[in-house]
């Protein structure tokens, strides 16, 4: 009972508070409605190789057996991820080829929160729920490259394995990423 | 029949005719035997009773085929031996031997019920010592100690059976006291009851195996020390007679206290326990078909020390769980009235087939086939409201609260042994459960976000559940002991709560059918951990609506469909987190660490790691059962709407994202050993929180963008920002949750991803095909519970 007792006196409360007047967008950054995850960390891909690059694995395919140290440049050491958008067996591949690199980052955060004030107006008419990422403000991208390709085959160990590549990125340096990612379901369901 | 006469008729049926029979003594003999050690009776006893009955409001409990005899040799007697003496304080001492004995009961039924509880034997010798006199105030008094060694408990119904073997119980209790002098008016009345109290009642326990069929489970063994004090009513819940009692137990702080389950050597232990259980009215009842259980609460607080999980160096932290179990009565409505129930009735009592969902009617039937009214067994009825709780998991000192755990529900269960199994089912297991959020740092520490950090351990905030499920367990894991379980279960009218604050809004998935099925998947205790071998297993979550803000009326992102089908998945949780880790550069020391741009950090030695291998199965794999499962993921939207916010699937448009597994890098027909391992290192860890922007926080705090927040001391009630903290400060960073993740697989294979309209009958392919290889990704995140 105590609960919906707070709740209603929140609810007639909040409502005078935000009637007043839309929020600046920095205020509206620290309104914080509802709990959540404040993430910091990094993400790394294939710094030392993946899994069939293990040479001590003799089921991984000799093509994929590689030595994959920190500083190899070697094209199999990356991930891969290859798409047939064309129709099938006759068709060939657009292939992510040698994906490796850090993503670090500093406060991203996730969580639900109501939107009913704000946005020049917008926001009481929306009064609904939202699942928010907000931005950290940098995330720091360390060797991190991938090859775009194209593919006769999927695999590298498929038979008739031909692969062109296009282009070749490689990324170092910080990228800054502020403000918040709103997601919210809109249209029929 | 009351407690009193009920106790007469024990003691009349257990102690020897012969004590009663003794005549005076003259004056003469009795200056003859002064300073002797006392009387010394030896007895022979054969005892066989059709039928002992406990009745209650005219209602029976009737133990049917009782025994006592020799172990060897059913037809012939048991000898004990009584030696008695009077001490120097006035004192009755009672040793009291009793060489190998049986006692066996033939069944257990409520008045005339066609099914039992099963036949019970308990195989035992034991040597008791107990002294009792009498109090100045009244009462008894004294104090007991006893040795049960060479023990055995057997349950068999239907024939077969499950058995305790081997087990030794030795305990004593330093002083009981026995009154006459309780007073209780909990029932509008006052009625006046026995007083018991014990004081250090210090007991141990082991069993040499617990068997299903002559196969080993494993091995149980355990020491605790308690005090209590119980107070004992005639009367029960219902009717005029029955028993009803309130108890206070305290659990005494030992850290040598301990429970262990041991399986081929390796051990699942929890110890250093204490903590406390308050009881009040706790009644039994005898009804018409059923012996009814209730309390009215139940609230206390368990504290486990110490936890190891196979390495008996290496504890994973401790836990601390309050919790109060109590009636709720809503006066405006009866309907939300919540209990805390459980009714026994003997034999099985099967559910009806046809009020089951469809998608679980077969597996229920084939699971009772077999079974009559008047098989064995137990059944039971369950209700249980738990009004709050509060679990506190604790690493290296750091503490995090799952604050606000409420539940409620009921279910009706059967429990039979079958040829070397357990079977248990459970249908119409209704109910609720929600976790208001976290807390950390300490149990008074603000309410924050966060209980969605669980989601990574497959545990969800909140669920409104409906579930038929059946399950068999079996002895013996991959290798030796260990647990095997088979089950099939599915949920209707579920509703969970993905992302949700304490008023229950947030993220949810509603009207979920969950169809889940279990192939051998077994438990073993290993030196390094606990493993969980799934050998195999198929599911189907089908979510109605995802659903943003109220679970009922928030709006849809459209329907969800989830179908696994994963075969040899392996699942294993060993002590120990991430230990010592650079957090965004490369390096194994602290100095290196430092100057490549990383943070270093020691999250010290407790911790948990889980690993886990799920070897997704292409759908050719399926036979049997499983024939025709696969994996594969839906979204549906733009259905038609059948009445106001519920939606008609299959009506809309669909992406599919059919059929994918993985293998070892050749391809859907090569082998699938590897599958997709993800490793976690997770612990409890000071976090690196910082201002977004600059200016006045939502608490009205002060700060610039990129100060850290720093709590102002341990109790963590109050913060500020620093621009750069030092060494004292960086302690006092908020907590959370620091996990050390590796994901890696040899390929993953999509077959499809596929577009229907709903005015096609078949889907048609976006893409033939995706194929992703040699993923080996590292993760060192750190997540910490916001407001």
């Amino acid at each position: 009972m105590i609960k919906i007792i707070m709740l209603i006196l929140s609810l007639v409360y909040v409502s005078h508070i935000f009637a007043l007047e839309p929020l600046a967008e920095e205020e509206l950054q620290q309104i914080l409605g509802q709990g959540g995850v404040y993430l910091s960390g990094d993400i790394t891909i294939n710094e030392t190789g993946g899994p069939l690059n293990d040479v001590s694995d003799v089921s991984n395919p000799p093509i994929w057996q590689q030595n994959c140290s920190v500083t190899s440049t070697n094209k199999r050491c990356g991930a891969r991820i290859a798409v047939n958008a064309g129709d099938g067996e006759n068709s060939g591949w657009l292939v992510l080829d040698n994906i490796r690199g850090r993503f670090s980052f500093e406060g991203m955060t996730l969580k639900t929160r109501v939107i009913d004030t704000g946005f020049g107006g917008d926001g009481a008419l929306f009064d609904s729920d939202v699942l928010e990422i907000g931005l950290p403000n940098t995330i720091s991208y360390s060797n991190v490259s991938f090859t775009l390709a194209n593919s006769s085959k999927a695999r590298p160990t498929d038979v008739g394995f031909n692969q062109t590549d296009i282009l070749n990125v490689k990324i170092d340096g910080d990228v800054t990423l502020r403000g918040n990612l709103l997601l919210f379901p809109t249209g029929n369901p | 029949m009351n407690i009193k006469k009920l106790i007469l008729c024990l003691l009349g049926t257990l102690l020897p005719f012969s004590v009663f029979s003794l005549e005076r003594l003259s004056d003469s003999t009795l200056s003859r035997v002064q300073g002797q050690s006392g009387l010394t009776i030896e007895q022979s006893q054969l005892l066989n009773i059709g039928n002992l009955s406990y009745t209650d409001d005219g209602n029976s409990l009737n133990v049917q085929g009782l025994r006592i005899s020799s172990q060897t040799d059913i037809n012939a007697s048991s000898s004990q031996k009584y030696v008695m003496d009077i001490t120097t304080d006035g004192a009755l001492s009672v040793q009291t031997t009793i060489n190998p004995t049986q006692m066996h009961i033939d069944g257990i039924r409520i008045n005339n019920s066609s099914g039992s509880f099963g036949d019970l034997t308990l195989n035992f010798e034991s040597i008791t010592n107990f002294t009792i006199r009498g109090m100045s105030t009244g009462g008894l008094e004294g104090s007991f100690t006893t040795g049960i060694s060479n023990a055995d408990m057997i349950w068999q119904t239907n024939g077969h059976a499950m058995s305790f073997n081997n087990i030794a119980f030795n305990a004593s209790v330093n002083n009981f006291t026995f009154e006459y002098d309780a007073i209780d008016n909990t029932k509008g009345f006052i009625r006046t009851g026995l007083a018991l109290g014990m004081d250090n009642f210090d007991f141990s326990f082991s069993t040499g195996a617990l068997s299903l069929g002559g196969v080993s489970l494993g091995e149980l063994s355990g020491d605790l020390a308690l005090s209590a004090n119980a107070q004992v009513f005639g009367g029960g819940r219902n009717g005029v007679e029955g028993l009803t009692l309130h108890s206070q137990v305290n659990i005494l702080s030992d850290p040598e206290n301990y429970v262990k389950f041991t399986d081929e050597g390796n051990s699942l232990l929890m110890g250093d326990f204490s903590g406390f259980l308050n009881l009040t009215n706790l009644t039994l009842d005898v009804e018409s078909d059923h012996l009814a259980i209730g309390f009215d609460q139940m609230d206390g607080a368990f504290n486990a020390g110490k936890i190891l999980i196979g390495d008996s160096s290496r504890p994973i932290g401790s836990i601390e769980l309050d919790f109060e179990f109590t009636d709720y009565i809503d006066a405006g409505n009866n309907a939300n009235n919540r209990y805390n129930r459980l009714q026994l009735y003997p034999g099985i009592r099967e559910p009806d087939f046809n009020a089951m969902p469809t998608q679980i009617k077969t597996y229920a039937e084939n699971f009772y086939s077999g079974l009559l009214p008047t098989s064995e067994g137990l059944s039971m009825a369950t209700q249980w409201n738990l009004a709050n709780a509060e679990a506190s998991y604790i690493d290296d000192g750091r503490r995090v609260v799952f604050s606000g755990i409420e539940s409620y529900g009921s279910a009706d269960t059967t429990i039979d042994v079958r040829d070397q199994k357990i079977a248990i089912g459970m249908t119409d297991l209704k109910g609720s459960y929600s976790i208001d959020g976290l807390r950390v740092g300490s149990k008074t520490a603000p309410l924050q976000g966060g209980a969605e950090l669980l989601l990574s351990l497959g545990v969800y905030q909140a669920m409104d559940f409906d579930i038929d499920g059946f399950t068999e367990i079996t002895a013996g894991g991959v290798s030796g002991g260990g647990i095997r379980i088979d089950g099939d279960y599915f949920f209707s009218n579920t509703n969970i709560g993905l992302s949700i604050d304490e008023y229950e809004e947030g993220i949810w998935a509603t009207g979920v059918e969950y169809d889940i099925h279990l192939r051998d998947i077994t438990f073993d205790v290993e030196s390094d951990g606990l493993e969980v071998n799934r050998g195999e297993q198929w599911s189907t979550m089908d979510i109605a609506n995802l659903r943003w803000g109220d679970k009922t009326s928030g709006r849809s992102l459209g329907r969800i469909k989830l179908e696994r089908f994963e075969q040899n998945s392996l699942l294993a949780i060993s002590p120990g987190g991430a230990g010592q880790v650079c957090v965004g550069a490369s390096a194994t020391s602290e100095a290196a660490c430092g100057s490549g741009g990383g943070r270093w950090e020691n999250r010290g030695n407790q911790g948990m790691t889980v690993a886990l291998v799920a070897k997704f199965a292409d759908e050719s794999k399926g036979v049997g059962d499983s024939a025709g499962a696969r994996n594969r993921f839906t979204w549906e939207n733009n259905r038609n709407e059948s009445s106001l916010g519920e939606y008609d699937n299959d009506s809309g448009t669909q992406i599919i994202f059919d059929n994918y597994s993985t293998n070892d890098g050749l391809g859907t027909s090569d082998d699938n050993t590897y599958g997709l391992k993800a490793n976690l290192n997770i612990d409890v860890y000071e976090t690196k929180v910082l201002k977004k922007s600059t200016g006045v926080d939502e608490n009205g705090v002060v700060g610039s963008l990129g100060e850290e927040l720093i709590y102002d001391d341990v109790a963590r009630d109050s913060y500020t920002y620093v621009a750069s903290p030092n060494a004292s400060q960086k302690a006092l960073r908020p907590l959370g949750f620091a996990v050390q993740g590796n994901v890696s697989f040899k390929e993953l294979n999509i077959d499809a991803v596929q577009l229907k309209h709903p005015n096609i009958p078949t889907p048609q392919t976006v893409f033939y095909g995706v194929v992703m290889q040699n993923l080996n990704l590292t993760t060192n995140l750190t997540a910490t519970p916001i407001q």
